[in-house]
């Protein structure tokens, strides 16, 4: 198989994957929200409420100790 | 986690980077209106012997705006949204603060380094990448930087989830990191044939139509990673933050979120059409360039459904004025592209001047706008008094609306005029019109746009004054204003 | 999944990273074998000619001219035969243009000669009487940098294989061979200038950047 080829077919099989995926993550917020396991739009009120002294919409003990994430 | 009563936000570095905001616009827009008139009237071209050509002053024009006026005004609402978003300050981490300072620096040297070059002519030729390797070096660094204070400060983050303003600036540190890295690969011709010429000059490691690709692959998505997620990042914070209004759905801007990340990358090679590369590779950029329309107007009409049973807002605050219109703009040129990459389309548009005009009502209408209105609403928080005038913010917005609109219909005009005649045959089958017809017919089209130009610039000094005024000698607020700004 | 990505910023990056740099990985690099392959007959710039095109990048002739004739009549009716994929393959950067505020430049070199273009750049409106390009007189004493060109030379031969000193081919040699080379080449053009000054500069051995740019226009067929 030339790489003319592969090229195709990798677009064409990662494009349905990445399609595949959105529709998942339609299905799985709406679906998340009607079980109540999950509000998204609370997430809408941190713009709202953002001063450094209000409570976190979302916030717990172990914030903190994310450093390995630093980059 | 205590919050320490004293504890404030820091915006010692969202100030500098506001100054070089106001600086790079009024330069890059001073230089925009005087190569619009050169078009128009081109014994301006003899302004400052061979620096003042159209030549110098057009990739200057492009890389002011871009890399000064832009990117100063995308740093200095991350260095303010950031913290607020994710409720931790900078001043809680000496590191950050450093950094942060280093950043904005760097960024400062090295664009007056930028400028000088550019006026002397040295560049690499690459469209809105025309800067030589050294300072392609420093933006590099600075890149890296403002990384490091990006994911430092998510790192001491209170607030656990990531507000979708942060999305869209991490997707932008990524992006343009990807993107210019790729695309400025060179070799500095000095170092490679041991000391010979200058020692500025580079050549592209890619070669004809490869170079093509990447540099229209950089091109477009330099747009996209610059122009568009970054502002798409300050209109989901500072609209319902002035308004008081929660963003409309915010499962409806997740969605629109990475369904942009997904389609905008593909949508490059639309700038290439009836060229020489690949023609799946055309019709792949031509299809999903109009894919693209859909998660462009999600983000644009979950803005205007933020303002839903609130219109009267409109009416009483010019803030929500300014990005209610840039929501507009954003819809209106998002919708161009795709049109323009139609094919046909596209054989008329490519290489006219409805391409700038394109480019124009985006940038002018939708980044420009939205980058003063976030500033204006950081004023008062910052600075601690109340926007100087009101009645001028009211002025400018509509001296600017006007000259937008004049520069999009009459470049709108321009480019399929001569996209027509370039074409145009007689019975005979013989061209009908020299080239030089082309240009003449377009002076009329050229003085409006030039007149367009005059009128945002315009538009921009009041806003200079007004800020500046706000800065110095407003009224002074004794509390921080919740939602809408106070203006006197 | 999807919640936990939102709540791992460290995982999300990596995750809008693999999606943006995707469709680059598919598009750009299977093509690059490919579309490097100069057609026959394409040879690679002289010295003098690079030093001419880094006077066309300096004052941003791209900015208002292209050099891509599309597969319209219109087009090769105007500016001759359509623009093929390998006849830029000595092109680094490419010069494509994005913008015709003037005509196409590929194919100048087949209709305009050295005399037309050094009345041109010293005065547009001799030549055209409606054009908006300004005139270019800094070329006609401005020098141009004929060793920047020859490292540029030197660095495509070594770097990339650019087929100098090949047999047949354009020669380029030592540091001083290639600015003999263009400045026999500069004579060569001069010789059909009516410039005092440039023809002057070129006897005592200098090359003004306006000798540079009408060699590497005259190229462009």
């Amino acid at each position: 198989m030339d790489i003319r080829n592969l090229q195709g077919y990798a677009s064409f099989f990662m494009t349905i994957f990445l399609v595949v995926m959105l529709y998942g993550y339609i299905v799985h917020l709406y679906r998340s929200e009607k079980k109540g396991e999950k509000d998204y739009e609370k997430y809408g009120k941190i713009a709202l409420d953002d001063e450094v002294t209000s409570k976190p919409i979302e916030g717990d003990s172990h914030t903190k100790n994310e450093s390995e994430e630093h980059k | 986690m205590q919050s320490n009563a004293a504890l404030e936000y820091d915006y010692s570095v969202a100030k500098l980077f506001t100054y070089t905001t106001i600086l790079f616009g009024f330069l890059g827009m001073l230089i925009g209106t005087l190569i619009a008139a050169q078009l128009a009237w081109p014994e301006l071209n003899y302004l400052i012997g061979e620096y003042g050509t159209f030549s110098r002053l057009r990739p200057m024009h492009t890389q002011i705006v871009i890399f000064g006026f832009t990117l100063s005004g995308v740093f200095a609402t991350f260095y303010y949204v950031g913290q607020r978003v994710m409720k931790v300050s900078m001043a809680e981490s000496p590191f950050l603060m450093f950094m942060g300072k280093l950043h904005f620096w760097l960024y400062f040297v090295g664009a007056l380094a930028a400028v000088i070059t550019l006026e002397l002519g040295m560049t690499q030729s690459k469209e809105y990448a025309a800067f030589e390797w050294p300072i392609d070096v420093v933006i590099v660094l600075v890149w890296v930087i403002w990384g490091i204070s990006v994911f430092g400060l998510i790192g001491i983050r209170r607030e656990k989830s990531l507000y979708i303003s942060m999305w869209y600036y991490i997707a932008t540190f990524l992006g343009i990191a990807m993107l210019y890295l790729f695309n400025n690969m060179s070799i500095p011709t000095y170092f490679a044939s041991g000391g010979i010429g200058s020692i500025f000059h580079s050549v592209s490691m890619y070669s004809g139509t490869n170079d093509a690709l990447v540099q229209w692959w950089y091109g477009h998505n330099a747009v996209a990673f610059g122009f568009t997620v970054p502002i798409v990042a300050m209109v989901y914070y500072f609209l319902p933050k002035e308004s008081g209004q929660a963003v409309y759905s915010y499962k409806l801007s997740l969605l629109s979120f990475w369904g942009l990340m997904f389609v905008y990358l593909w949508a490059g090679s639309h700038h290439l059409m009836w060229s020489t590369v690949p023609d799946w590779m055309q019709t792949m950029g031509s299809i999903f360039s109009i894919v693209l329309i859909l998660p462009s107007w999600g983000s644009a009409i979950n803005m205007l459904l933020t303002m839903k049973g609130e219109w009267n807002q409109l009416t009483e605050n010019p803030l929500i004025k300014f990005m209610v219109l840039a929501s507009t703009f954003y819809m209106l040129s998002t919708l161009e592209g795709p049109i323009q990459a139609i094919r046909s389309v596209n054989a008329i548009a490519h290489f006219t001047d409805w391409i700038p005009g394109h480019v124009h009502d985006g940038v002018l209408g939708w980044v420009v706008f939205m980058i003063m209105a976030g500033l204006f609403h950081m004023a008062p928080r910052m600075f601690k008094r109340e926007i100087y005038s009101k009645k001028l913010m009211e002025a400018q917005f509509w001296l600017q609306t006007t000259a937008v609109v004049l520069y999009f219909t009459s470049m709108w005009i321009a480019g399929i005029t001569q996209g027509m005649m370039w074409r145009a045959v007689d019975e005979y089958g013989n061209l009908m019109y020299s080239f030089i017809d082309t240009v003449a017919v377009l002076h009329p089209y050229y003085a409006i746009r030039a007149l367009s130009g005059v009128l945002y610039l315009v538009g921009f000094l009041m806003f200079a004054y007004n800020m500046i005024k706000t800065m110095t000698s407003s009224r002074v607020l004794t509390e921080e204003p919740q939602f809408r700004s106070p203006m006197a | 999944m999807f919640h936990w990505l939102e709540k791992n910023p460290f995982f999300f990056s990596v995750g809008v990273f693999v999606v943006i740099a995707f469709a680059g990985l598919i598009e750009i690099l299977p093509n690059f074998a490919e579309a490097s392959r100069p057609v026959v007959g394409v040879k690679p710039y002289t010295v003098l000619e690079l030093a001419g095109k880094n006077v066309y990048k300096k004052d941003a002739c791209y900015e208002c001219h292209s050099q891509l004739i599309r597969p319209f009549k219109s087009e090769t009716d105007r500016y001759g035969q359509v623009s093929l994929s390998g006849e830029y393959a000595y092109d680094r950067p490419f010069l494509w243009g994005s913008k015709r505020t003037g005509p196409d430049l590929h194919r100048v070199g087949n209709y305009r000669t050295t005399d037309w273009h050094e009345n041109h750049m010293w005065d547009p409106k001799s030549v055209v009487p409606q054009t908006v390009m300004p005139a270019y007189k800094h070329m006609f004493t401005n020098l141009a940098d004929v060793d920047t060109a020859y490292a540029e030379a030197l660095t495509v031969k070594n770097v990339f294989n650019t087929p100098y000193d090949a047999p047949n081919g354009i020669k380029l040699g030592t540091l001083d061979e290639g600015r003999a080379a263009a400045l026999e080449d500069a004579k060569a053009i001069a010789a059909n200038m009516k410039n005092k000054d440039v023809k002057d500069a070129v006897a005592r051995g200098e090359i003004p950047e306006i000798v540079a740019i009408i060699a590497y226009l005259n190229r462009l067929k």
